[in-house]
């Protein structure tokens, strides 16, 4: 039974391993985009900005 | 499968003549955002997932406490409920629509980067899931064969794909232009799914270590039965839910990537121009008048590196 036992730990771990990475890939270039998108200010609402 | 909505990752339009850096105006950069996933697509996955979550917990039960041992194999047999769900994955599923992609991509009718982002994360995923299986039948065949790995037709050839793939997404590492790298991994995808009919039959046409195909045999037969049949048949899709899912995420994660890379320079001259407009020392001086000028000085002075 601890084949078995291992067999079911060790697929279930690298699955689990690999979902939780691809969440955390997405997340950080979710945030990489934003930042590169909403972070700077439209050229019509820039201070500073002549008329 | 809403949020697999078509994109091109080419560059982002702006305004100038000149394609070299120096010769865009930055006042006039806007760097478009990549399309945003839907509401609906984003429940569709927080579905998958969790349908995909309840249907491994639930093969894990009946696999180990509800299911009864068999005959010959006594309690090992209940490998047989997450062994073949992941092979069924990698050969079929995964390395099944890399194949579908990658012609679809050829075909110049169908030619979109879209095909060939889902491709390279059909394959990345399938990756995951063939060391499953190799992982998993190996642990299943040390109690069985008494060795933890043969030169068997079917291990080997099952091997050989995960070495094929790999090649794969390393050739998709070399720097190239997003056209030419899809065309070169369309071509090596297609080359190496011909292994998949090898893996399949391999067990047919050789004398191998391997048993028959329990579902997928020539005869289309099940050889299992009750709730033994049952909870193989909840294995398999509870792993194709897993593929689903996590296929969502990794085709996601690559359309960020491209537009990433596409805008990367876009983005970079948005920037300067933000800090160099925000900064009281430049002035009040807009800083697209003069950012355009090759080696940026006024930016610099104003604190931006």
């Amino acid at each position: 039974m601890r084949y078995v036992i291992a067999g079911y730990v060790v697929i279930l771990t690298l699955l689990f391993l690999y979902a939780v990475q691809l969440a955390w890939r997405r997340r950080r270039l979710t945030r990489a985009v934003a930042r590169a998108t909403s972070a700077y200010p439209a050229p019509d609402a820039a201070p500073g900005r002549p008329a | 499968m809403t949020d697999l909505a078509p994109a091109t990752g080419t560059r982002a339009p702006s305004a100038g003549t000149s394609d070299h850096p120096s010769d865009q105006p930055v006042s006039n950069t806007r760097v478009t955002p990549p399309p945003e996933q839907s509401a609906r697509a984003r429940t569709t996955e927080r579905v998958i997932g969790v349908l995909a979550l309840v249907g491994t917990a639930f093969t894990v039960w009946l696999g180990l406490w509800v299911t009864p041992p068999d005959k010959q194999q006594g309690d090992l047999v209940r490998l047989v409920y997450i062994h073949p769900g992941v092979a069924w994955v990698a050969l079929y599923l995964a390395f099944g629509l890399a194949a579908v992609s990658s012609v679809l991509y050829l075909w110049p009718r169908t030619r979109s980067l879209f095909w060939d982002r889902l491709a390279a994360a059909s394959v990345e995923v399938g990756v995951v899931f063939n060391v499953c299986t190799l992982v998993s039948g190996a642990i299943w065949g040390k109690p069985t064969w008494g060795v933890w790995w043969a030169w068997d037709a079917r291990l080997t050839l099952t091997a050989v794909l995960l070495v094929l793939f790999l090649g794969y997404l390393a050739l998709r590492r070399v720097p190239a232009e997003p056209e030419v790298r899809a065309r070169r991994s369309a071509f090596v995808a297609l080359f190496a799914v011909l292994d998949v009919p090898l893996v399949h039959f391999s067990v047919n046409w050789w004398n191998t270590l391997h048993q028959g195909a329990t579902v997928l045999n020539p005869g289309l037969t099940l050889k299992i039965h009750g709730s033994m049949a049952w909870t193989l048949l909840l294995g398999f899709v509870a792993m194709t839910l897993a593929f689903v899912w996590m296929l969502l995420v990794r085709y996601r994660i690559g359309l960020l990537e491209d537009w990433l890379d596409a805008n990367e320079l876009d983005a970079a001259l948005a920037e300067r121009q933000s800090e160099g407009t925000r900064t009281p020392d430049a002035g009040g001086a807009p800083a697209a008048a003069t950012a355009g000028v090759p080696g940026g000085t006024p930016v610099e002075s104003a604190g931006v590196a």
